[in-house]
């Protein structure tokens, strides 16, 4: 037991090469840490939240090739070639991304902790489908828990960003 | 009607900017530069004594900067908001299974593990006592010195045998709830730091009471309070959860014993075994009515599981007798009250306070009643509800503004209530399984901390460079948007916009004591607080202008962001160019504000009775699923009365998120707990609602301004979390007609109550066939 963590302890650095909000890094990370981890802890990109680290709250959601996934169940080398989009990423340009500006409009947030997570499941959803229904968005964040808002404004947010995009 | 720029508008958050873009930094988001990691032992067992902790080799480790137990704290080993009695590390003894024996701080994570897992603690196990009612068997295992009775309340008013006798309907009913988890996303955590050359010690840290922290941790590391920066603000919500103590003697023990920043994070099972849960509760009613709908005497008997040690578990039973008669008048009245520890999960402070617990029984017991009596629900609640004046169910007078019956009025035109049958009909049409129900219920909610408890809040307004306006104020983001909430009223009261008004939140260092970020009390005891401020401010911005423009102060008035001359409305200066000479003159421009709770001219001890409510009904339609069992709420209408609504979009946000949480309550949410060990510890096994199980929702805002109130506001916090999850089992009893009377309402309940029903329904025939 102690033997294999010790092992663990000593696993050398591996290089990573991946797009990070559209720039191809390299970084050096230990195998077993998580892309959630890599991103907060060695990325500084804290706006991607730990809630559970056990793919069970969905705030640490996060875009690889577009896909929404849970980045406490992702391996940092698994991200190896892929793009990797977090919430920093969405407003790089200074200006904010429609679902940015919808989420504050309809005051969709309160707390805040799971919302960099929402508005990336619900942009992945609006890339694949501009003109979701409102079942649609539900089920798209069915996996990001809110303990605040109750959802309405969220979805109504998501709506809202829906028709500025279109 | 007043007309107001910001008050009682859709005004967006002034803290959203930040939050959708992740550049808002919580405590868990800071990391600095050689920071060690902790991590916390605790307790094997539910119940044991410590005969021995072996910290030798785990201090051996390399990489281990500190390993602590009990022997290390300098000041008093405990915690606890009214009586200290939770140890910071145990010492001989543990009580339940979040109990924290041993502290280890180590370069990094995994060697802060590894260090807990070579701590040698020996224990001899104790009977685990699960329930109070083994708490308080004969022979009970003692869990602490002064026995299992944590606490006991009682309160009457008139006679209540005779107010029994009296009646000629009477309702009676036991009802039992669950733990219920907060769950907010971020879990329990923080940074801390010690500067030696300063003596001070600074702890990051999500709460909601840095003050009340700062004091707690003086009071363990026997170190100057004053010395003790604590920033609790924002914080990833709270709910209640983060009133109290978790992380942050602990953080602090570790930065003073290492000299170095450490971090600490509670994982989510962490949380959920250590951090205090809604209480378990069993309450008892009684409630007598005469033939013409009137209520004459009602009768309550709550005992709380209270877990292991008191946090603030007094006033939560408190609350829960004073929440239990709702706000009806009866001439006569008893309530009673035990917090019974065991080695369970902890009880305390959890949005609500007491009331979830206690009303969700009371509201159905007023539904039976009114069945019986042949009358609307509405109509026999309107018939007993208090007004302005009236003496309550505990004696006192109600006098700040009571919209119960408005918000009754309001229930009763809203489509949802008059069309009830007609959209049960077309729902039950379309699905072959289904039965329809809708449901209501209403509450009144306590604001503020009650009498004789210190109620206050203090605040600073500064006027700087360029015109920017700065607000001080202790209080702390939790989630429920009362930053933006100040700043409206600020800027509604200085004339401002309110992108001038920047606001400083929760940190002992920057910002004076407002309070406490609970009862639903924040908006109304800062508001007052900033209109004080404001007030005070005034004549120091007329007396600079009056210097600058060589006219008598008198001369003078302020409006509309400007100080001008009454005859010559010309001569004037601008906020902006009033600083600016403020500045020239080095003449700093600020002023204090300060404000305390109006209380009850009647006193009951221990914070009862309270002087102001929020009331709030709702309405809940809910569809039964005859086959599996599962109720879906498929529409909800909340009609808070909460004085005046300070930003519209912030109480649709309270009521939105209040009713799902009370949905969960009602239908998914429950800790399991035996014999001490958790049974459900993540959010596969603890069911929370998703986007998928909420209903649709309306928020009709009922305002009654309340003269006292900033405004004429109160307060919404914690009271659309309550009535829903009776409005849910009275919409129950209305579809399939049966009543629950235990929570959370599986599938699993459903069936076995429709089995059963079914099986009456058609006699013993039904035994045989089936």
């Amino acid at each position: 037991m102690g033997n294999t963590h010790e092992k663990q302890l000593n696993m050398k650095d591996i290089e990573i090469n991946f797009f990070l909000n559209g720039k191809k890094i390299t970084v050096a990370a230990p195998p077993s840490l998580t892309l959630l981890r890599l991103l907060r802890e060695r990325l500084s990109l804290t706006g991607t939240k730990a809630g559970c680290e056990r793919g069970e709250c969905g705030s640490c959601t996060v875009l690889i090739d577009g896909e929404p996934v849970n980045s406490c169940l992702v391996l940092a080398p698994q991200v190896e070639g892929k793009k990797v989009e977090t919430i920093e990423g969405l407003s790089r340009e200074g200006g904010l991304h429609p679902l940015q500006e919808a989420f504050i409009e309809e005051s969709a947030v309160q707390c805040g902790y799971c919302i960099p997570g929402m508005i990336m499941a619900a942009r992945a959803l609006l890339e694949k489908n501009k003109n979701p229904g409102r079942e649609e968005i539900k089920r798209a964040i069915s996996g990001n828990i809110c303990r605040c808002t109750g959802y309405v404004k969220i979805i109504r947010a998501i709506e809202k960003a829906a028709d500025k995009l279109r | 009607m007043e007309d107001f720029k910001y008050i009682g508008k859709r005004v967006p958050r002034i803290d959203a900017r930040d939050k959708v873009t992740g550049r808002t930094k919580y405590s868990t988001d800071i990391y600095l530069e050689d920071m060690l990691w902790a991590n916390v032992l605790r307790s094997e067992h539910a119940h044991a004594k410590i005969l021995k902790i072996d910290v030798e080799k785990a201090r051996g480790l390399a990489g281990v900067e500190a390993v602590l137990t009990h022997e290390d704290i300098p000041g008093h080993n405990g915690f606890g908001i009214i009586e200290p009695n939770w140890p910071v590390l145990c010492r001989d003894r543990v009580r339940y299974k979040g109990d924290a024996v041993a502290l280890v701080a180590a370069r990094d994570e995994k060697t802060a593990e590894r260090a807990l897992s070579l701590i040698e603690v020996e224990y001899e196990t104790l009977p685990v006592v699960d329930t109070p009612e083994e708490a308080l068997s004969p022979g009970a295992p003692q869990i602490h010195e002064k026995g299992n009775i944590m606490h006991t309340m009682e309160l009457a008013k008139g006679n209540v045998g005779a107010g029994m006798s009296e009646a000629e309907v009477v309702a009676e009913e036991t009802y039992s709830t669950q733990f219920m988890e907060h769950a907010y996303l971020e879990t329990e955590g923080g940074v801390a730091v010690y500067d030696q050359e300063e003596g001070v010690i600074t702890v990051w840290c999500g709460d909601q009471y840095a003050f009340r922290d700062q004091l707690q941790i003086a009071r363990s590391l026997d170190w100057d309070p004053l010395k003790i920066r604590v920033i609790g603000s924002p914080t990833g919500g709270a709910f209640g959860g983060k009133d109290e103590i978790s992380v942050q003697i602990h953080l602090a023990l570790l930065a003073y014993r290492t000299g170095k920043p450490v971090r600490l994070h509670w994982s989510r099972e962490e949380s959920i075994v250590v951090g205090p849960k809604r209480h378990a509760m069993k309450t008892t009613f009684k409630i007598g009515a005469k033939k013409d709908g009137r209520l004459t005497a009602i009768d309550v008997d709550v005992v709380a599981n209270t877990g292991a040690y008191d946090t603030i578990a007094a006033p939560v039973l408190n609350l829960a007798l004073e929440s239990s008669p709702g706000p009806y008048k009866y001439l006569h009245s008893h309530f009673k009250g035990m917090a019974v520890y065991t080695n369970n999960a902890m009880g305390g402070e959890f949005r609500g306070f007491g009331a979830p617990q206690v009303v969700f029984g009371l509201e159905q017991e007023l539904d039976k009643l009114a069945e019986r009596l042949g009358m609307d629900p509405v109509e026999f609640r309107l018939l007993n509800a208090v007004e302005l004046g009236d003496i309550s169910a505990l004696g006192h007078e109600l006098r700040t503004s009571v919209g119960i019956k408005d918000t009754l009025l309001a229930a009763a035109r809203t489509d949802l209530w008059r069309e009830k049958e007609e959209m049960k009909r077309k729902l039950e049409a379309s699905s072959k399984y289904k039965k329809y129900g809708v449901g209501l219920a209403s509450e009144w909610h306590a604001v503020g901390l009650g009498v004789g408890i210190p109620d206050f809040a203090n605040v600073i307004v500064e006027l700087g460079e360029g015109g920017k306006v700065t607000l001080r104020t202790g209080a702390i983001e939790i989630g429920q948007g009362n930053l933006t909430a100040y700043a409206q009223m600020l800027a509604e009261a200085l004339e401002c916009d309110i992108a001038q008004i920047e606001v400083i939140h929760g940190d002992t260092f920057l910002t004076p004591d407002s309070g406490t970020v609970t009862a639903s009390r924040s908006v109304l005891i800062n508001g007052n607080a900033i209109l004080d401020a404001v007030r005070r401010l005034i004549p120091q911005l007329v007396r600079i202008a009056a210097g600058a423009l060589n006219v008598a102060a008198a001369e003078l008035e302020y409006g509309g962001s400007r100080v001008y001359s009454r005859s010559d409305p010309n001569l004037s200066l601008s906020l902006e160019e009033i600083a600016e000479r403020a500045l020239a003159g080095g003449e700093p421009l600020n002023a204090a504000g300060a404000s305390i709770m109006s209380v009850s001219d009647k006193d009951f001890g221990e914070g009862l009775p309270h002087n102001y409510y929020t009331y709030i009904t709702q309405i809940a339609l809910v569809g039964v699923d005859t086959g599996t069992g599962e109720v879906e709420v498929v529409r909800v209408v909340s009609l808070p009365e909460m004085g005046k609504a300070i930003n519209i979009a912030g109480v649709e946000g309270q009521c939105e998120g209040g009713v799902v949480m009370g949905e969960g309550y009602a239908l998914f949410e429950e800790i399991k707990v035996e014999k001490g060990r958790f049974l459900n510890t993540g959010f596969t096994t603890y069911i929370l609602p998703t986007a998928l199980d909420v209903p649709e929702q309306q928020t009709l805002i009922v305002e009654k301004p309340e003269k006292t109130g900033p405004y004429g506001a109160k307060g919404v916090g914690e009271a659309p979390t309550v009535p829903i999850t009776p409005a849910i089992a009275n919409a129950i009893y209305d579809a399939v007609g049966i009543r629950f009377n235990t929570l959370p309402i599986t599938p699993e309940k459903v069936i076995a109550a429709l089995n059963k029903k079914n099986a009456g329904d058609r006699g013993v025939a039904a035994d045989k066939s089936s």
